[in-house]
């Protein structure tokens, strides 16, 4: 268990998955939206990015839940569900 | 129990503001319904206020809007309002949505253990939602939040209209899915970064207790 827990804290900070959500975070996040995760109210797409580049908690959170969404789309799991709800 | 509902509305910042706001549309069922309502607004929305109320009030809905944590949900200015330990009693045998962020990770699961014939329906992922600040004086006309918002309110109005639990999470879960299907219709340029905040919330939501529960 604690070495899932720690392969999954290193693909959260890795270089490479930093690099693939700010370049996600730059083409898709428009300047006029404001993100809340949780108890973090209103980040600009400007701080997403600073909190990524950055590794911090909420860096890691924003990271996980790219991750999760690209892990989903991969293996059908969104495409099914949307399907589900037509 | 009896039927009616508890409801917070903390309003410190913007979060907690367009959740009070959208809450607005909550009690106006609620209201229609005939149901009675309770609801604790900006500084009522305490622990002092929540306990008197809840220990008063033995109504069957309890709806907490906030911020939160694993163990914990706050009401105005982060106080904590419901913490593990402390009291969380005071949701035992009720129905509790909590719009506070993963809360059903921990504080969820332990009041379902004291007393299973209540539900919890919360959030086992952090709570995520995308504003537009060109509304953020007028959070009701702000197209973006509601996407995100009319979902989640579907959780407390189909308890008001007489679904059980799981049929609210049902609702909820599939408002989640129209709204995704919509955004990536039109292919805006947000529309990826929306639907992964809203397939977050898909995934977080859980009921955790009595499925079967109603009002």
């Amino acid at each position: 268990m604690k070495n899932k827990i720690n392969s999954e804290r290193e693909i959260e900070t890795s270089e490479e998955a930093k690099k693939l959500v700010i370049a996600r975070i730059d083409a898709q996040v428009p300047s006029n939206l404001r993100l809340s995760i949780g108890s973090f109210g209103g980040m600009s797409k400007e701080e997403m990015i600073e909190h990524v580049e950055k590794g911090d908690e909420m860096g890691r959170q924003i990271i996980k839940s790219h991750l999760r969404f690209l892990h989903a789309q991969s293996t059908g799991k969104i495409t099914r569900a949307l399907i589900s709800a037509e | 129990m009896k039927k009616g509902m508890i409801i917070t509305m903390p309003r410190y910042d913007d979060v907690t503001e367009y959740f009070s706001q959208f809450s607005k549309e909550v009690i106006k069922e609620a209201e229609k319904e005939l149901l009675p309502v309770k609801a604790l607004v900006d500084k009522e929305a305490t622990k002092s206020s929540f306990e008197k109320v809840a220990n008063s009030l033995q109504y069957s809905l309890v709806v907490m809007n906030g911020h939160g944590n694993s163990k914990e949900i706050f009401g105005q200015d982060k106080e904590a309002i419901i913490s593990e330990g402390v009291n969380e009693q005071l949701l035992v045998g009720r129905i509790t949505y909590a719009r506070a962020c993963e809360a059903a990770a921990s504080l969820g699961k332990l009041i379902i253990s004291i007393n299973n014939e209540g539900c919890f329906i919360g959030y086992e992922l952090p709570f995520q939602f995308y504003a537009d600040i060109t509304w953020a004086g007028n959070p009701m006309k702000d197209n973006t939040a509601k996407l995100f918002l009319e979902p989640s309110n579907a959780v407390p109005i189909s308890l008001i209209k007489g679904k059980t639990a799981a049929e609210a999470n049902e609702n909820s879960k599939r408002a989640i899915l129209k709204n995704m299907n919509k955004i990536l219709r039109n292919a805006d340029k947000d529309s990826l970064a929306v639907a992964e905040a809203l397939w977050n919330n898909y995934e977080g939501q859980v009921v955790i207790g009595n499925g079967e529960a109603l009002l």
